[in-house]
């Protein structure tokens, strides 16, 4: 069972300000929204400045919180009545607990720095302004998400963040090929929120309200397993829709299309997280179902090798990362499937860090080359751009898990608990799915950083500005220590979030000493196949790709199942479209239209005959119907 | 001795056959325009008789709204057949059969 009822703490002066927390930023995106392009390069750092505000704020009143006793630190903000029908009430409630400052802190503080990176790296835009309007809507969005104090509060941010990573992954829509990728992602998660949407009704009828306590409080007891069940895979649909897991996770590799800042925000550090927050917010109505759990053990377990085999054969730099960033979110999945809340936020916290300075170092990496992003037009870039290339590699260790940098404890834990809570087939798949992942990042390591420069680009490329560097700086320390939050799987940040999520499961296996050492072995040999294989010029790498064709081609085209979807969904909708509008539609509904239309010219050009233009014909007719009038009216009388 | 209201009735039911031949078998829309004013006095005729024979003052008013609304009736009426003869040099009625189907 999840932690005990917390007792909700009185409000403090400092507590009182957590409305601004989210009103911040939605302001700045209001302002940048109208008068973005009077500002100029202003409403760049106007946005952020409003996030930074926003984290400032948000640490201040974690800290408030922090100081409470741990059975009270839950803080819910009324703002007003939103919704009141009948006995139904939903409020603008804010909700702050340990799960939510955790979110919160992350999305503001990893939110700064790429805005301040996005000042550098949009530099020059036509829309500058209105970037950072919806990268601000998006943060205010997303804070609305974590900190709602009910599913339907919730569900507004939700469909915030769709909307915003709609408008930003298609900001440059005068490509098609863009405007096609957000209307890609929009579409593709509209099919897990509508599954959300209807779990939302599902928990209205059963409970009356959206409320988390009493939903969450009362799950074991109202449910019955069949309902449970029902609300969660409904919930669970929404997440793998957002979180872009298996079979939904389509349109993250296409996501990319947008500016590169907005992939590290959005498409790595935040948005994406939002199903496992969801998950593990909903945990009690999952824990109520038998079997809901295991299902989402699963998602994340296929997702996590599916994403990480794919990750390895791409050539994009970029999509690289999107596979990586499926795949560690099939982590955080699997975490929440075997009850491994605190585990799963762990990942997820580190990997906000590891994956945003991936993607930061990546963009930089374009910017300095132009535009460039095959991976096979790079190579021998550590020389040309240090910073970036120190950084990211920073962060291509702590990915790979080499100790002590972050994914080596937050993976490890996972991969401990698996073993120790008697499952030692997610053990073997989920090590792995972790030599996978250490090989696809030293392969983008390899290819982009090492080596020779294989194009004129990659000869001529240089370092990135300060706003674009120091970000990067940031993000690599962050990379580099947020293991210590949680550096055993009952570490700091799991007894934080033990109130909301309940504790860590224990059991018996190997010693855990044994598995952090396989974990950080699996790391380092890792990333040495990929340095001798790509980097050490002893191994053609690309006669070896050859070699094991068509392996390398499916894995490109992540399994195919893109196509799949072209092939078995996409166009028999089009042909059945195409019948109703071609056949059903011009014949039927049209035809019918057609028929009486003719119907009335047909008549008409039969009943005109009588208009002849004649005048003494038309008295004469006058004539007779006068006389015929009055036989008739001499007839009655 | 009064003269038979039958008498009247009938004058009046000859004048209206011949305005309604008129209209019905000649071509000038001025002729047709005269039979029409036949047509009309012979209904003001009836009107003024059957009132003399009801000693009453109603048909005697009619008449006169009649004649006055035959009046203005005229004054559109030669206004057209004028316009009509200006624009087509003849006020053949066969002649204008552009309004068919």
């Amino acid at each position: 069972m999840v932690g005990a009822e917390l007792t909700s703490a009185a409000v403090t002066p400092t507590l009182g300000l957590l409305w601004l927390v989210p009103a911040l930023p939605l302001a700045a995106a209001a302002v940048n929204l109208f008068w973005g392009r009077r500002l100029k390069r202003a409403a760049g750092w106007l946005a952020s400045a409003a996030v930074g505000a926003a984290f400032v704020l948000s640490a201040l009143v974690v800290a408030e919180l922090f100081r409470l006793p741990a059975q009270e630190r839950l803080f819910v903000q009324h703002l007003f009545d939103w919704i009141r029908v009948g006995a139904f009430r939903v409020g603008a409630d804010l909700r702050l607990d340990a799960l939510s400052a955790t979110m919160i802190l992350v999305v503001t503080g990893v939110g700064t720095l790429i805005h301040v990176y996005a000042v550098g790296y949009m530099e020059g835009d036509p829309r500058f302004g209105r970037f950072f309007a919806y990268l601000n809507l998006f943060v205010g969005a997303m804070l609305l998400l974590v900190l709602g104090g009910n599913y339907l509060l919730l569900y507004v941010g939700w469909e915030g963040v769709g909307l915003c990573s709609y408008l930003l992954i298609g900001f440059w829509f005068e490509e098609v090929a863009n405007a096609n990728a957000a209307k890609k992602a929009f579409v593709t998660t509209r099919i897990g929120d509508t599954a959300m949407l209807v779990g939302l009704a599902f928990i209205v009828w059963r409970f009356g309200t959206l409320d988390f306590d009493p939903v969450l409080g009362r799950a074991g007891a109202t449910l019955t397993e069949g309902a449970a069940t029902a609300i969660a895979l409904l919930l669970l649909g929404g997440a793998i829709g957002k979180s872009a897991q298996v079979p939904l996770h389509v349109w993250l590799p296409d996501a990319m299309a947008g500016p590169t800042p907005v992939s590290a925000l959005i498409h790595a550090a935040t948005m994406v997280t939002a199903g496992v927050y969801l998950v593990v917010r909903s945990a009690p109505i999952f824990e109520a179902s038998p079997v809901a759990l295991p299902i989402v053990l699963v998602v994340g377990l296929v997702t996590m090798l599916y994403a990480g085999t794919s990750a390895l054969a791409q050539t994009d730099i970029k999509r690289v990362l999107a596979y990586s960033t499926i795949s560690q979110l099939g982590y955080m999945f699997m975490a929440a499937g075997m009850r491994a809340y605190a585990a799963a936020m762990f990942l997820l916290v580190a990997h906000a860090f590891y994956k945003a300075l991936l993607f930061l170092g990546a963009g930089s990496v374009i910017h300095g080359m132009h535009g460039e992003q095959d991976l096979r037009a790079m190579g021998g870039l550590l020389r040309r751009m240090p910073v970036t290339s120190a950084t990211t590699l920073v962060g291509v260790a702590a990915l790979a898990g080499v100790p002590p940098l972050a994914a080596f404890f937050a993976k490890d834990q996972i991969l401990e608990i698996a073993n120790h809570t008697g499952r030692p087939l997610v053990w073997a798949l989920g090590s792995l799915g972790a030599l996978v992942s250490a090989l696809y990042v030293g392969r983008l390591a390899a290819l982009a950083f090492l080596g020779r420069a294989r194009s004129r680009a990659a000869e001529r490329a240089h370092e990135s500005p300060p706003t674009m560097a120091l970000p990067l700086v940031a993000l690599a320390v962050g990379a580099a220590a947020a293991g210590a939050l949680n550096v055993v799987p009952e570490g700091r940040l799991a007894h934080l979030l033990e109130p909301v999520v309940g504790a860590v499961p224990h059991g018996e296996g190997i010693p855990a000493w044994a598995l952090s050492t396989l974990g950080g072995l699996i790391a380092v040999v890792g990333l040495a196949a990929t340095w001798v294989v790509y980097a050490s010029g002893r191994v053609d790498h690309e006669m070896l790709a050859a070699r094991l064709e068509p392996i390398p081609r499916m894995l490109g085209a992540g399994w195919y199942v893109d196509a799949a979807y072209e092939r078995f969904v996409q166009a028999p909708t089009l042909a059945a479209a195409r019948f109703i509008a071609g056949v059903l539609d011009a014949r039927g509904v049209d035809g019918l239209v057609h028929a009486i239309a003719g119907g009335v010219v047909g008549i008409a050009r039969i009943g005109r005959r009588i208009q002849t233009g004649f005048v003494r014909s038309y008295a004469l007719v006058f004539l007779f119907g006068a006389i015929a009038l009055l036989v008739l009216v001499g007839a009655r009388s | 001795m009064r003269t038979p209201i039958a008498w009247f009735v009938m004058l009046s039911g000859i004048l209206f056959a011949l305005g309604s031949l008129g209209v019905l078998i000649r071509r000038n829309a001025l002729l047709i325009f005269m039979s029409v004013e036949l047509q009309l006095n012979a209904v003001n005729l009836a009107l003024v008789a059957f009132a003399r024979m009801h000693n009453a003052l109603d048909g005697q008013v009619l008449a006169f709204f009649s004649m006055v609304v035959a009046a203005a009736e005229v004054v559109v009426g030669l206004a057209i057949i004028v316009a009509v003869y200006r624009r087509r040099q003849t006020v053949d009625v066969d002649d204008a059969r552009e309004l068919r189907w």
